[in-house]
């Protein structure tokens, strides 16, 4: 199936945002089909984070519009939480639940938000941490866990709603350098497995490896929108391809 | 985007300091007034049975009244508390302000003067018992306190976990009462600890209304034998022992409450 005929999960149209006077996005427009995998890179202060947390409207936004699973996010009539049980969020310091047991993160919503029983939320729970590789901390605290464990199991939660889409904001931003690898490795898998997803992210190997498509921001606005080869080969914008020769 | 630092605050409540692991000074400064307080109250017995003796039994009525004044406003006054520190985080406009409003007021008037004014208001318009209203006047005041303390907690805890409760579809009141609340109690417990001993201590003004408490036990008991001297040694000893005892149980409390986490 061509990504044009696929059903558009996300519509950004137009997106402003200030903080105070500074313009964190202008006018930013991006379209993500289901099942596409968007790799948003660009420095700090491009706005790629801000735009990534409007999806779920985690940041308020002064003009334009956000359409997500059919939903207008940003309109008075829409019911958030329903928009925002079909979005998984992943964040950059994990944010986990630590009055919870790694069970218990993975069963509060499933209970809370989608109604589930009890033995349900668990089952669901248990293969998800299996999935995850952390079958045997089930009972653990997350302060006893390492970073990439953490990490781990906040995906595990997220996975844990059903979600239509996950929303990645430098998942391996806060990780030790050799634990990287075991947070990439299950989003790898997701991404086999189809999940639509949308990452901000510094880990260009992994944008080149999982993206259908690599958007690029600086200073508020999207200056490069294509295909990995497209991007680390020829990008066009000027500043693009200063950013490359920068990290590679 | 301009991130503003927080001003470092210096917390200095008027409840007893509860005193804890590893605090050795205080540790040994709350036996010695613990022990010392009640040798000092048996010795006066043992040695002076008339008139401490006869203070010692006559007093007990009015620690009972001491006991249910404090509890009943403390539970009380939590409830206030959280609905007004919910209320000075919240984005609604109007919810905010009254509570807001709530705090600036009752913080900017003495709590003798507030104590007359709510019971005398109250017994204008209901008649209600003169315990109950003390207990309503005592828990409006701390309720404001309790507020400043609750609102202080809930926003120590970083803003990811609320942003993570909230993307997993939870509401915001869902968020508070699973995520946020229970990490923020054992915040609030230490500071929840010294406002009940304060509140503790300042129960003994309701001893002005016509309430029967440990201080206006001793009055009756002092303007009938003249044994001011005496009397008001024997309150001071007794409100001194039952502060210390209580600072000891919260701060077990709290290690049990930090063991567990």
């Amino acid at each position: 199936m061509k990504t044009a005929d696929r059903r558009v999960m996300v519509q950004a149209r137009d997106i402003v945002k200030f903080y105070g006077r500074f313009k964190a996005l202008d006018q930013v427009s991006l379209t993500i089909h289901e099942g596409e995998k968007v790799v948003i890179i660009g420095p700090s202060g491009s706005g790629k984070s801000t735009l990534l947390r409007s999806i779920n409207r985690l940041e308020e936004i002064d003009a334009g519009s956000m359409v997500v699973n059919g939903m207008d996010l940003y309109s008075k009539n829409t019911d958030l939480t329903r928009v925002r049980e079909e979005v998984g969020m992943v964040f950059q310091a994990f944010n986990l639940f630590p009055h919870k047991s790694v069970l218990e993160n993975l069963t509060l919503a499933q209970i809370v938000v989608r109604g589930r029983s009890k033995d349900e939320a668990l089952a669901k729970a248990k293969v998800l941490l299996e999935k995850v590789g952390l079958a045997d901390k089930a009972n653990a605290y997350p302060g006893k866990l390492s970073g990439g464990q953490q990490q781990r199991v906040a995906i595990a939660r997220s996975l844990a709603m059903d979600p239509k889409i996950m929303l990645f904001d430098e998942p391996t931003s806060a990780l030790d350098p050799e634990m990287i690898g075991e947070v990439l490795d299950v989003m790898k898998g997701l991404a086999r497995e189809g999940m639509t997803m949308a990452v901000v992210t510094h880990e260009m190997g992994f944008a080149r490896e999982v993206a259908d498509r690599v958007v690029f921001m600086d200073n508020g606005s999207v200056v490069e929108d294509g295909t990995p080869e497209h991007f680390f080969t020829s990008p066009r914008h000027p500043r693009a391809q200063q950013f490359l020769s920068q990290i590679l | 985007m301009t991130h503003k630092e927080p001003a470092k605050i210096v917390d200095v409540g008027d409840g007893a300091a509860i005193p804890t692991k590893g605090d050795r000074g205080l540790f040994t400064a709350w036996r010695i007034a613990f022990v010392g307080a009640i040798a000092i109250l048996s010795w006066l017995c043992l040695t002076r049975p008339d008139p401490y003796l006869a203070i010692v039994k006559f007093v007990p009525d009015g620690i009972y009244v001491t006991f249910k004044v404090t509890v009943g406003s403390i539970l009380l006054a939590l409830v206030f508390g959280l609905v007004t520190g919910l209320g000075r985080i919240s984005a609604n406009r109007f919810y905010n302000g009254l509570a807001s409003l709530y705090v600036e007021v009752i913080r900017g008037i003495p709590l003798l003067v507030q104590i007359f004014y709510i019971y005398y208001a109250l017994g204008r318009f209901v008649k209600i018992p003169d315990l109950l209203s003390a207990i309503i006047a005592m828990a409006v005041c701390y309720g404001a306190y309790m507020g400043e303390v609750i609102r202080a907690g809930i926003q120590s805890i970083p803003k990811g976990q609320m942003e993570a409760a909230l993307s997993l579809g939870m509401t915001r009141g869902q968020a508070m009462r699973h995520v946020i609340l229970p990490q923020a109690f054992k915040i609030i417990l230490p500071p929840a600890g010294n406002e009940f001993i304060a509140l503790l201590k300042d129960s003994s003004l309701v001893s002005i209304l016509a309430v029967a408490d440990l201080l206006r036990r001793g009055r009756e008991f002092a303007s009938e034998s003249f044994t001011y001297f005496e009397t008001y040694t024997v309150i001071a000893l007794i409100y001194l022992i039952i502060t210390l005892f209580f600072s000891k149980l919260i701060g077990i409390m709290e290690g049990r409450i930090n063991e567990n986490s």
